[in-house]
C-alpha cells in the first residue's frame, strides 16, 4: 500500500520498524532501569508541593519483588488478571510493571468508578488480585460481591513519599478531607506485599527475569476497558508487541527529546490509554523524570509542578491546555523549558492551540488514537504541523478512508478511517462478534469520519456517532464548536443534532459563557459570520458545566440522552 | 498584660508564620509582584494610605490618653496579617493576591512603616522611637528568607515548613486567646469604650474602606473581598512584638491594649464577614474545568 506521508518524517525516522526492541514489557522495564539506574523516574508532586521520588533501580526492585509476591504468596499464574485502581501517583508504574514481570495481565480500572460499574468490570474481566487506593477501598464491599476478588491489595497517594510529608498528607486526608475509610474486606497493605515478595526472593529460589522468559510479544499485556461509542464497556486485548511497537512508533515521530535528559508532566491518568503507552511506557523508556500529578483539578493543583520542576514535555487534553491558557498564574509564568505539548484523546481546537502556541511559544503536537490502536495511529511531525489535523500516521501503520462498502474513497472524500499496524489490538476480551465488527480483514475501524490531504495529512471530520443530519446536508459538531471556540465570550461548548419535524434534525448548541451577558442572538449572529446557514446552531442552551469523561472529553452522547428524556417526556405529557 | 511568656509566644509564632510563608514563595513571585504595579499600588495604597489614616482619625478623634493614641497608630500602620490568608480562603477569595499583598506589604513595610507611622506621629505629636521599628521589622525578614532557601533546597521541607506554619500559627491564636482572657478580665472590664472603639473601629473601617476602593476600581468580586480582608486584618502579634522592643514598663502595657484588643475583636469580625461574604458569592464564582480526573 502506498504511503505519501512518509516523505514528512525527519531524517532520522524510520518508516518502518522491524524489530521489536523487547520481547515483552517486563524486559523494557528491568533494561531501562540497569540503564538510567539512581536516576529519577517517577516524582508525584501534590497540590502543596509535597513530593516523593522512585529511582529507576528503585521501581525495578520494588516492582520485581511484587511480581514474585503476586506469583509466590498470592498464587497467580502467568496470563491471570491484576486489577489496578489507582490515580497517579508512586504505586501506579511500581504496580503496572509488577504484573507484567508476573507475566499476569493488567487491568486499568477508572479510580472514580462507582461500585455498580467496578464490579460490571471486575465480573467480566475477572481479576484474581486488585490493588486499589484506600480512598476508593469504601465501594469494595459492594464491588465485589459478584466476583470474588482473593487478594486485594491497598495502597495510598502518599504512598513511597518521605515519612514526614507521607504523614500530613495521610493525616489531612484522614482528619480534614475525611476521604479515608475503613478497609471492610482483607487485605494486605502494598509495602507489605513488597518486602513478602523480597523475602521469598532472597531465599534465592527464584531468579529476576524467571516469569518474563515465558511471555510471548503476542500475549496480553492490559485488558484496556473502552466504552467505544455503543456504551457497552469492553475490554480491548493489547498484547506485549501491540503497547511496545506503539510507543515506539510514537517516540521514533517525536523528535528533539533527548534521553535521559527529559522532564515530562504527567497530568492525565495513567490508567487512560493515551498516558499509559506514551508517558508510563514511553517516558520511562526514554529515560525522562515523570512528574506525576495525582489529581489536576482544580488546574491550581498544577502550580507547584510547573514551579518545582524543569517540566521539558507534558501531554495533554484540549480541555487541559485550555484550561490552562485561562488561569493567571501559567499566563504570568509560562514552563520557561517546555520544548512542545502533545494532545489527544479529544479533537483539540484550532483556537485553543492557537492561544497555547502564544502563550508558551511551542506547539501543541497533535496526535490521534483510540484504546483499541494501544492508542496512537497518527502525529504531527514537529516543524509541520498542520492545524485542523491529527498529522501522518506513524511508521509501520497504514491508514485509509474508507466508504459504506469498505472499499476506499476518493482522494479529499470523507470516509470511516482504518488503521492497520502492529498496534492494533488482538480483539475485545470475551467478545467475538464486538471484535468482528471492529477489525475487518486486519483492518481497524475507527468510527471517526475523515478526509486525507493529497500528501497524506489526515483530518478527522467528526464521530460517524455524531454526525447531524440538516435537511440532508452533514454538520459536524466539530466544525461548529471550533467555530464556537474562537469567540471570546464563550468558554466551551458542545454540539449535538436534536429531532426537528422540518428538517429532519436540527443543530443545537450547549455553551458555557464566559462573558455573562451573551445572548442567544449574539451567538447565531456570530455563527452567522463563519458558517454557512444550515449549520448554523437553531438551538442554544446557556449552561455551568458540560459532561466531560474522566479525560475531560465532552460527552455529546450524555447531552443526546438528556435531550431524549426530554422529548418523549414533552411527548407523554 | 502581655507577660514575658507569651511576649516569647508571640516572637515564635511570628518567627514561624513568616518561615512558612517564605517557604511558599519563590524570587519570580515578586518579580511578578513588580511587574504588576497595579495590584502592588492597591495593596501598598490600602495597607499605608487607608489604614493609618483611619487610625490617625480614630486617635485624634477619640477621648484616650497619649498611649492608647500610640497603640492605635502603631496598630494601623502594621502590615498585613497572615490570618487574612486563612479568612480570605473561606471567603473563597484569590488567595494567591491575599498571599501576595501580605508579603508585599510586610517586605515594603521596612522602609513604609517607620515613615508612615513618624509622619502621623508628628501631626499628634508624639514620641515614637523609629530605630527599633526598623531593626525590628529588618529582623522579621530573616525568617522569610530562610523559608524561600528552604523551598529552593527542598521542595518536601519547603511545603512541610509551609504546612506546619499556618497550622502552629492558628494553634498559637488559639492558645493566647483561651489562656489571655480569664487572665486579663480586669482590663477587659475596666477598659473604656473609646479604646474599644479605637480598637474594633479600626478593623471594621478597614473592611469597608477595602472593599469600597477595590468596587470602585471595577475588580472582580474574588479580589474586592481579597482586598478588604487584606485591608482590615493587620499584624497584631507584630505590634504587640515591636512594642515589647520599643517601650518599657507601664507604658509599654498601655500602649499594647489597642493591638492586644485589636488581635482578639479583629478574629471575631473577620469571621463574621467572612460568612457575608461567603453568602453573597454565589455566581461571581469562577467556574473551575472539570472532568479531568
Amino acid at each position: 500500500m502506498e504511503r505519501p506521508w512518509t516523505s514528512f518524517y525527519g531524517p532520522s525516522v524510520r518508516a518502518e520498524i522491524d524489530e521489536l526492541p523487547f520481547r515483552n514489557l517486563g524486559d523494557l522495564v528491568s533494561h531501562t532501569a540497569s540503564v538510567y539506574g539512581e536516576a529519577a523516574a517517577f516524582t508525584v508532586c501534590l497540590p502543596n508541593g509535597m513530593n516523593g521520588t522512585l529511582s529507576f533501580r528503585q521501581v525495578d526492585e520494588m516492582s520485581t519483588a511484587l511480581a514474585a509476591y503476586l506469583r509466590e504468596v498470592a498464587g497467580l499464574q502467568q496470563g491471570d488478571r491484576v486489577a489496578l485502581q489507582a490515580p497517579n501517583g508512586l504505586p501506579f508504574p511500581v504496580v503496572a510493571f509488577g504484573v507484567f514481570k508476573a507475566g499476569c495481565v493488567l487491568v486499568n480500572v477508572n479510580p472514580l468508578y462507582t461500585a455498580e460499574e467496578m464490579a460490571k468490570q471486575f465480573a467480566d474481566s475477572k481479576p484474581s488480585a486488585l490493588v486499589i487506593v484506600d480512598m476508593f477501598a469504601d465501594k469494595l464491599p459492594e464491588a465485589l460481591k459478584g466476583h470474588h476478588i482473593p487478594t486485594v491489595i491497598v495502597t495510598r497517594v502518599a504512598e513511597f513519599m518521605p515519612s514526614l510529608p507521607k504523614m500530613i498528607v495521610g493525616a489531612v486526608q484522614k482528619y480534614w478531607d475525611k476521604t479515608i475509610h475503613p478497609v471492610d474486606v482483607a487485605h494486605i497493605r502494598l509495602p507489605d506485599a513488597i518486602a513478602a515478595g523480597a523475602a521469598r526472593r532472597d531465599e534465592g529460589k527464584i531468579g529476576a527475569g524467571s516469569y518474563t522468559a515465558s511471555v510471548d510479544p503476542d500475549d496480553i499485556a492490559c485488558l484496556q476497558y473502552t466504552g467505544g461509542t455503543t456504551g457497552v464497556s469492553k475490554g480491548a486485548m493489547l498484547s506485549h508487541r501491540n503497547i511496545i511497537m506503539n510507543m515506539a512508533q510514537t517516540m521514533e515521530m517525536i523528535s528533539g527529546v533527548k534521553k535521559g535528559e527529559e522532564v515530562a508532566l504527567t497530568a492525565l491518568p495513567m490508567y487512560h490509554i493515551f498516558a499509559f503507552t506514551v508517558n508510563l511506557i514511553g517516558f520511562y523508556w526514554l529515560g525522562a523524570r515523570n512528574i506525576l500529578i495525582p489529581n489536576p483539578r482544580p488546574l491550581s493543583n498544577l502550580k507547584r509542578a510547573f514551579e518545582n520542576y524543569k517540566i521539558t514535555w507534558m501531554s495533554g487534553v484540549n480541555t487541559l491546555f485550555n484550561g490552562l491558557s485561562s488561569e493567571v498564574w501559567f499566563l504570568d509564568t509560562p514552563p520557561k523549558h517546555l520544548k512542545f505539548a502533545s494532545a489527544g484523546g479529544m479533537a483539540l481546537q484550532k483556537a485553543v492551540a492557537e492561544r497555547w502556541e502564544e502563550i508558551t511559544g511551542k506547539p501543541v503536537l497533535e496526535g490521534y488514537g483510540l484504546t483499541e490502536s494501544s492508542p496512537v495511529i497518527t502525529f504531527n511531525p514537529l516543524g509541520r504541523t498542520r492545524s485542523n489535523s491529527i498529522g501522518v500516521p506513524v511508521p509501520s501503520t497504514d491508514v485509509a478512508c474508507l466508504d459504506a462498502g469498505g472499499k476506499p474513497v476518493a482522494q479529499g472524500e470523507a470516509g470511516e478511517l482504518a488503521a492497520r499496524g502492529p498496534q492494533v489490538m488482538l480483539g475485545y476480551w470475551n467478545r467475538p462478534e464486538e471484535t468482528e465488527k471492529a477489525i475487518r480483514d486486519g483492518w481497524l475501524l475507527t468510527g471517526d469520519i475523515a478526509t486525507m490531504d493529497a500528501d497524506g495529512y489526515f483530518r478527522i471530520v467528526d464521530r460517524k456517532k455524531d454526525m447531524v443530519l440538516v435537511s440532508g446536508f452533514n454538520v459536524y459538531p466539530n466544525e461548529i464548536e471550533d467555530c464556537l471556540a474562537a469567540h471570546p465570550g464563550i468558554v466551551e461548548s458542545a454540539v449535538i443534532g436534536v429531532p426537528d419535524g422540518a428538517s429532519g434534525e436540527a443543530v443545537k448548541a450547549y455553551v458555557v459563557r464566559r462573558d455573562p451577558a451573551l445572548t442567544v442572538e449574539d451567538v447565531r449572529a456570530y455563527c452567522k459570520l463563519h458558517l454557512t446557514g444550515y449549520k448554523v446552531p437553531r438551538l442554544v442552551e446557556f449552561r455551568d458545566d458540560l459532561p466531560k469523561s474522566n479525560v475531560g472529553k465532552i460527552l455529546r452522547k450524555d447531552l443526546r440522552a438528556e435531550q431524549e428524556t426530554r422529548t418523549s417526556e414533552a411527548a407523554s405529557a | 498584660m502581655v507577660g514575658p511568656l507569651e511576649q516569647a509566644i508571640l516572637a515564635l509564632m511570628i518567627f514561624v508564620i513568616m518561615l512558612g510563608m517564605g517557604a511558599s514563595l519563590t524570587p519570580r513571585d515578586f518579580a511578578l509582584a513588580l511587574k504588576r504595579p497595579y495590584g502592588l499600588f492597591i495593596g501598598v495604597a490600602s495597607q499605608y494610605g487607608f489604614m493609618p489614616f483611619i487610625a490617625f482619625l480614630l486617635a485624634i478623634s477619640l477621648p484616650v490618653p497619649d498611649p492608647i493614641k500610640i497603640g492605635i497608630l502603631i496598630m494601623g500602620c502594621m502590615p498585613g496579617g497572615t490570618t487574612s490568608n486563612i479568612f480570605t480562603y473561606f471567603s473563597k477569595g484569590n488567595l494567591a493576591l491575599s498571599v501576595l499583598m501580605t508579603v508585599n506589604s510586610t517586605v515594603f513595610g521596612v522602609v513604609l512603616i517607620p515613615l508612615v507611622l513618624v509622619l502621623y506621629a508628628g501631626a499628634l505629636d508624639l514620641q515614637i522611637p523609629r530605630e527599633n521599628i526598623i531593626v525590628t521589622l529588618v529582623l522579621l525578614l530573616v525568617p522569610v528568607a530562610i523559608g524561600m532557601g528552604l523551598r529552593k533546597l527542598n521542595a518536601n521541607a519547603g511545603a512541610v515548613t509551609e504546612f506546619l506554619g499556618s497550622l502552629l500559627a492558628v494553634i498559637f491564636i488559639l492558645f493566647l486567646i483561651v489562656s489571655w482572657i480569664p487572665r486579663n478580665w480586669d482590663f477587659l472590664t475596666t477598659t473604656t469604650w473609646a479604646t474599644y472603639f479605637g480598637a474594633i473601629g479600626l478593623g471594621v473601617f478597614g473592611f469597608a474602606i477595602g472593599y469600597g476602593f477595590a468596587t470602585l476600581l471595577k475588580l472582580h468580586p474574588r479580589n474586592a473581598r481579597t482586598i478588604a480582608l487584606e485591608t482590615g486584618i493587620q499584624n497584631g502579634p507584630l505590634a504587640i512584638a515591636i512594642i515589647a522592643f520599643t517601650f518599657s514598663g507601664t507604658e509599654a502595657q498601655s500602649v499594647m491594649a489597642v493591638p492586644a484588643l485589636y488581635s482578639l475583636f479583629i478574629v471575631m469580625t473577620s469571621t463574621m464577614l467572612t460568612f457575608w461574604f461567603r453568602r453573597i458569592n454565589n455566581a461571581g464564582e469562577q467556574k473551575l474545568p472539570d472532568g479531568l480526573l
